[in-house]
């Protein structure tokens, strides 16, 4: 054994560790993200031991419906990735096809799969843990929709970063919409959180239909002043995610679509 | 009279303080093939990406078909299509499936028809249902090529397109272009780093260098710039007397026994010849190469390296 050449090996992906902003989220960000997140649902579940059962809809309620933002979101950024990785860029913008046209494509994409992995979360949920979502009732569909335009939203404002910086901020793709769930009280009330979070939590739509799940799933119904705020904050969200992706593309060709690629 | 497909004016782009495209202007006639040259860092690439507006220009303006780009982009872009050696496409998909998509890009009607005829022209029948990421270089350059002519284009930019094929594929290529201008009048912008390709193609040339236009002609005209010409002799005897009477008239000469290479302005054969019989220099054969294309890029080039 050669002590050198194992080193070198080492070595060389210690140097890419330092250019690699995947390999960095991957060490610091998920680790943070998972302990916030799964703290807070800790220190709630505890306070809440005496209704197992509700907890039970409570957590798969929130992972199938996290599900529809992250999926909405990751359609975006990550067909937006796909066309990089292959060198596509230049191709579909040099035809004919108008970046308003793309972003509706990656939406009805995202619908799409969307339908498909949330389906197959709800058959699975049902199958193994006799676990319904369907027990939301008519909340689903305003949850669903506006849980999408956030969704939808971000992966906007995230692509326009990509496509700005290139693919070397790529973990944002997958990574961006993560910053959300801390603040939107996936599996925990936003009570939880400390007063500064909540005072962001205000701020972020999809906190409005978690909080509501909660209450249709423990009283039956929720305030549509919530469902209201929620869309509301959805608007403006995706107005600046439509203007920001589209600011960045022309600065993005200032440079070159090809120095994308 | 012939119409102009594309009028080039002022066009200009820097990045930063490097300006790689440099107050060019050119126009391609309906049906002309016009190429582009000059060596790496020239501004060839940038210009193309212009045209194709995936890069925004610093200045100038760009008409296609008598109609201003950014005012009528989507029209235009449905006109036109391209090649290049630096794109390329999504390697997951199929030959087949990726040039449905092109197709449907570009609106093309009967779609099947139309990727049935490419894949034959361009020879790629056999692994139109091969992923392209499984194709070798020459294979995926084909399948580029299918795809630029997808949607029947009026005016194609083609950037180093046989770069990567074999000789008699490259071949087949060319008299393709060549008919899809003879026949249907295609207007084509060719860069390329093979000086004959381009001469055998192009019915005009522009010279680029650091992004400026610095000649324009037909690649005849252009190599008739290039004075030098060369005069290769097979000399068994008196080598060193052919050097002597080179050094002499200042006349360029390289040895490669039994070749003797001398290189010497066109009006200048007659005098070595003359010379050489006085002094008894025996030649079994000779030939004389008058400059062509590639003289002239190489000669572009050196002034460049002096600079």
């Amino acid at each position: 054994m050669n002590f050198n050449i194992v080193w070198a090996v080492v070595v060389r992906h210690l140097y890419n560790f330092k250019h690699s902003l995947d390999r960095i989220t991957d060490a610091f960000y998920w680790p943070a993200m998972d302990i916030f997140i799964w703290g807070f649902t800790a220190q709630y579940i505890t306070k809440q031991a005496n209704q197992l059962p509700q907890i039970i809809i409570l957590l798969l309620s929130g992972v199938i419906l996290w599900l529809v933002v992250w999926r909405a979101q990751y359609e975006i950024t990550v067909n937006l990735l796909e066309e990089m990785w292959s060198r596509n860029l230049v191709n579909i913008f040099s035809s004919p096809l108008r970046v308003r046209e793309w972003v509706l494509a990656v939406f009805i994409l995202g619908l799409i799969k969307m339908f498909f992995s949330v389906g197959f979360s709800i058959f699975l949920a049902i199958i193994l843990y006799k676990t319904n979502i369907f027990s939301l009732g008519l909340y689903l569909i305003p949850f669903i929709v506006s849980l999408t335009l956030t969704g939808w939203a971000v992966g906007l404002f995230v692509s326009g970063l990509i496509i700005r910086y290139g693919m070397r901020i790529q973990t944002f793709a997958w990574g961006g919409i993560a910053l959300l769930s801390p603040f939107s009280g996936v599996y925990y009330p936003i009570s939880t959180l400390p007063i500064w979070a909540q005072k962001v939590a205000m701020f972020v739509p999809t906190s409005y239909i978690f909080e509501g799940m909660r209450s249709v799933i423990f009283k039956g119904s929720m305030l549509y002043s919530d469902l209201f705020k929620s869309f509301a904050i959805n608007a403006v969200f995706m107005i600046v995610g439509l203007l920001f992706f589209n600011l960045m593309f022309k600065k993005s060709k200032l440079r070159g679509l090809a120095d994308l690629e | 009279m012939v119409n102009s497909i594309l009028e080039v004016k002022n066009l200009t782009k820097t990045f930063g303080k490097v300006c790689a495209v440099d107050n060019v202007s050119f126009s391609i006639k309906e049906g002309e093939i016009l190429g582009l040259l000059g060596p790496n860092g020239a501004g060839k690439t940038t210009t193309i990406q212009m045209l194709l507006g995936a890069l925004t220009p610093s200045s100038g303006e760009m008409n296609f078909f008598g109609k201003e780009f950014n005012n009528n982009r989507e029209e235009i872009l449905n006109k036109i299509n391209f090649c290049s050696s630096y794109i390329s496409l999504p390697w997951k998909l199929t030959v087949n499936e990726n040039l449905d998509v092109m197709a449907r890009l570009y609106g093309v009607k009967n779609r099947k028809k139309r990727i049935n005829k490419l894949t034959e022209v361009f020879d790629i029948k056999d692994f139109r249902n091969k992923a392209v990421s499984t194709l070798s270089a020459g294979q995926t350059m084909r399948v580029t090529l299918a795809k630029a002519f997808i949607n029947f284009p009026k005016l194609i930019l083609l950037d180093e397109p046989t770069s990567s094929l074999d000789p008699e594929i490259a071949e087949k290529v060319r008299t393709f272009l060549k008919s899809e201008q003879d026949n249907f009048k295609v207007s084509m912008l060719l860069t390329s780093h093979n000086m004959a390709e381009v001469e055998s193609m192009c019915d005009r040339v522009i010279f680029l260098n650091k992004g400026k236009i610095i000649a324009e002609d037909t690649p005849v005209n252009l190599a008739k710039n290039i004075e030098i010409s060369r005069v290769d002799l097979i000399v068994d005897k008196n080598i060193d007397k052919v050097l002597e009477i080179c050094t002499e008239n200042e006349w360029e000469v390289g040895i490669d026994k039994p070749h003797i290479k001398v290189e010497l302005k066109e009006k200048d054969i007659p005098k070595l010849l003359t010379v050489l019989n006085e002094e008894k220099v025996v030649y079994s054969e000779i030939s004389i190469e008058k400059p062509d294309l590639e003289d002239y890029f190489l000669e572009m080039a050196k002034r460049r390296d002096k600079k």
